[in-house]
């Protein structure tokens, strides 16, 4: 069985009375561990509403025949939302198109929140947090606030965040998109990096060709479906 | 610190959060000074009902307001108390207001009086027990003199020492002794021998009241102090009944009638201070709600990377909770300033009118910190529910 094997994912969001939008329509994906994979497509495509059921932020719908998500040997298509947080903090990563850093912390606060909730201990935290932004070439910023660092660095911080679990997976949207070309490479050769000497699976989603060609593995999604096959 | 991390919180809108602390220091202020005025009021009350316990004052019945009795009497009055069975001991008094213009209670609090009596006459019955601060206190043997003993609140309102001499109704007296404050009736009493109040008595009585009796024949009340194992509300009856044209005062009728007016005017008086509160705590949801959707991207990002709803409610109630705590200890703070300011002022002329007491002031910065805290739960709930997809597309 692989590392993450979701299949039958349908989604369907409200978005009047009578608009309904199907972004999902019974999507399966299997991600093998170590794997580094890249979900390519146009707009309204799907991709990040897969990434959010497979990073346990949204539940797929339940349809017949039933959605199945199994992460790392866990069934976690019916948790609870209590369930789902935890998890995302014990064995998921996040990187987001726009940073999404805490402004009032400093960057080792940042990136010390995932283990924090994971329930460490702060000292511990806080040590995790060091070697993350280490890892990142970014312990002389440790006690900068995100303002007083560039958009690369920024994002760079927010993959120290996403890594300080140590997470089995980790899923980053669009990472490169508000970041200039140097910055882009920046950040692309830190993720390939972990990917190649860590066996760190990441799961992106990117719009940009040039993100795709850093990815092991393209997965092309058209009207809530994947349209290319599925490798093991 | 954790705390300390979310109180950064507060200084992202500075104005906004000090305009929100302004609100609760002004309701916490306004619920210090108002608890003080309504402690003082208690205090004096408290020190009243304990005096008028096990112990009869009895007055002409015409007299218009009980324990105030400046109505005359003769005193064969006493002899007739004397007789009535239960009674152990009667102490013939005088009681006079100090300003004979004063309409009875002009100020707060208590009004200023001369109070004439023969010392030790209660033969050692008098529960409330007083020390002279300077010079001493009054005996047997001061009557027929012209000495007086002040109380701490007058002899600090009119700059007196033992030694020096004072009128009481354009009469010279001397006075022998200052009493150590009592935070009661005594403080704002001049002791004078019996004879003299009499005279005093005398020359202020109208001269068909004094129903052509002697000045050393008038008394204003008697306190009688009955014996051990009588009933005081018994033996008041008794002496209406058996005396003619007296009434009596117990501590029964003291309480009732003074406890009941004193509880409604504490209710109102705290009932503005709460009022007062409500507006801060609704400024301090405003402030929260305004806050949590300034965040709500934030708080996506900690839903999404592992924060659980209780986690962010947490955050949002402590940071609430501290606005709270910060009004209430700058509420408390002025409300402190102005209570011992006022009453410095007012010292001079006998206004004692606050008193703020540990357990207000403890009761104070809890009620600002848990109001704070509730303000915050409806904001945190809120924050608590966005969905975590939704709060990160939020521009």
């Amino acid at each position: 069985m692989a590392f993450l094997e979701a299949r039958h994912l349908h989604k369907t969001y409200r978005l009047g009375r009578q608009n309904l939008v199907h972004a999902l329509r019974g999507a399966d994906i299997a991600i093998e561990a170590g794997e580094m994979v890249g979900i390519m497509g146009p707009s309204g495509c799907g991709k990040s509403t897969l990434m959010h059921i497979l990073g346990l932020l949204h539940a797929p719908d339940d349809t017949d025949p039933p959605a199945s998500l199994v992460i790392g040997g866990t069934d976690v298509a019916d948790l609870s939302d209590r369930e789902r947080t935890k998890m995302r903090a014990e064995r998921m990563g996040f990187v987001f198109q726009a940073f999404n850093l805490v402004p009032t912390l400093t960057a080792i606060e940042n990136v010390a929140l995932p283990a924090e909730y994971a329930g460490r201990r702060r000292s511990d935290a806080m040590k995790a947090a060091a070697e993350s932004l280490d890892w990142v070439g970014l312990a002389d910023r440790a006690d900068h606030r995100p303002t007083e660092l560039s958009g690369g660095q920024q994002q760079r911080v927010a993959v120290a965040r996403a890594l300080v679990t140590q997470p089995d997976l980790m899923l980053a949207d669009e990472p490169t998109g508000n970041l200039d070309s140097e910055s882009t490479n920046e950040v692309l050769d830190l993720l390939r990096r972990f990917n190649t000497e860590r066996q760190q699976t990441i799961l992106m989603v990117t719009h940009d060709p040039r993100v795709g060609e850093a990815c092991g593995r393209i997965v092309e999604m058209l009207d809530g479906r994947i349209t290319n096959g599925q490798a093991g | 610190m954790y705390v300390v991390r979310i109180l950064r919180n507060l200084t992202r809108r500075r104005f906004r959060t000090a305009l929100t602390v302004v609100g609760i220091t002004i309701g916490i202020w306004v619920l210090v000074v108002m608890s003080s005025m309504a402690n003082r009021i208690s205090f004096i009350v408290d020190g009243g009902s304990t005096y008028y316990q096990d112990k009869i004052i009895v007055s002409d019945a015409t007299n218009p307001a009980f324990g105030l009795g400046s109505t005359p009497m003769p005193l064969s009055v006493a002899d007739q108390i004397a007789n009535v069975p239960g009674v152990a001991v009667v102490v013939p008094e005088v009681q006079l207001l100090l300003d004979s213009n004063e309409a009875g209670g002009g100020g707060f609090g208590l009004p200023d009086f001369i109070v004439g009596g023969v010392a030790d006459a209660d033969q050692g019955r008098e529960a409330l027990q007083v020390r002279a601060a300077q010079g001493r206190l009054m005996t047997p043997d001061d009557e027929g003199a012209m000495v007086v003993v002040l109380g701490a609140d007058l002899a600090r309102k009119f700059g007196k020492r033992a030694g020096d001499s004072m009128e009481l109704r354009q009469v010279e007296f001397e006075v022998i002794g200052v009493l150590e404050p009592t935070l009661t009736g005594p403080d704002t009493f001049a002791f004078v021998p019996l004879q003299a109040a009499q005279a005093l008595l005398a020359a202020d009585a109208p001269i068909l009241a004094t129903a052509g009796l002697g000045a050393d024949q008038l008394i204003s009340q008697a306190t009688v102090y009955p014996e051990a194992g009588v009933d005081t509300e018994d033996l008041a009856d008794a002496i209406e009944a058996s005396v003619a044209q007296v009434g009596t005062l117990t501590g029964t009728d003291f309480d009732r009638e003074i406890t009941s007016a004193t509880e409604i005017f504490n209710a109102i008086v705290v009932g503005i201070g709460l009022i007062s509160l409500v507006v801060g705590g609704l400024s301090v949801i405003n402030t929260m709600a305004m806050s949590v959707a300034e965040r709500t991207r934030e708080i996506g990002i900690k839903r999404a990377i592992g924060a659980t709803r209780g986690r962010i409610m947490r955050e949002i109630v402590i940071e609430a909770a501290s606005i709270g705590l910060l009004g209430g200890l700058l509420g408390l703070g002025l409300g402190a300033v102005v209570v011992t300011v006022a009453n410095e002022l007012g010292r001079d002329s006998g206004n004692i009118l606050f008193q703020l007491t540990a357990p207000t002031a403890v009761v104070a910065l809890v009620f600002a910190t848990v109001l704070g805290a509730v303000a915050g739960l409806l904001p945190a709930w809120n924050a608590a529910r966005l969905d975590p997809v939704q709060a990160l597309r939020y521009e």
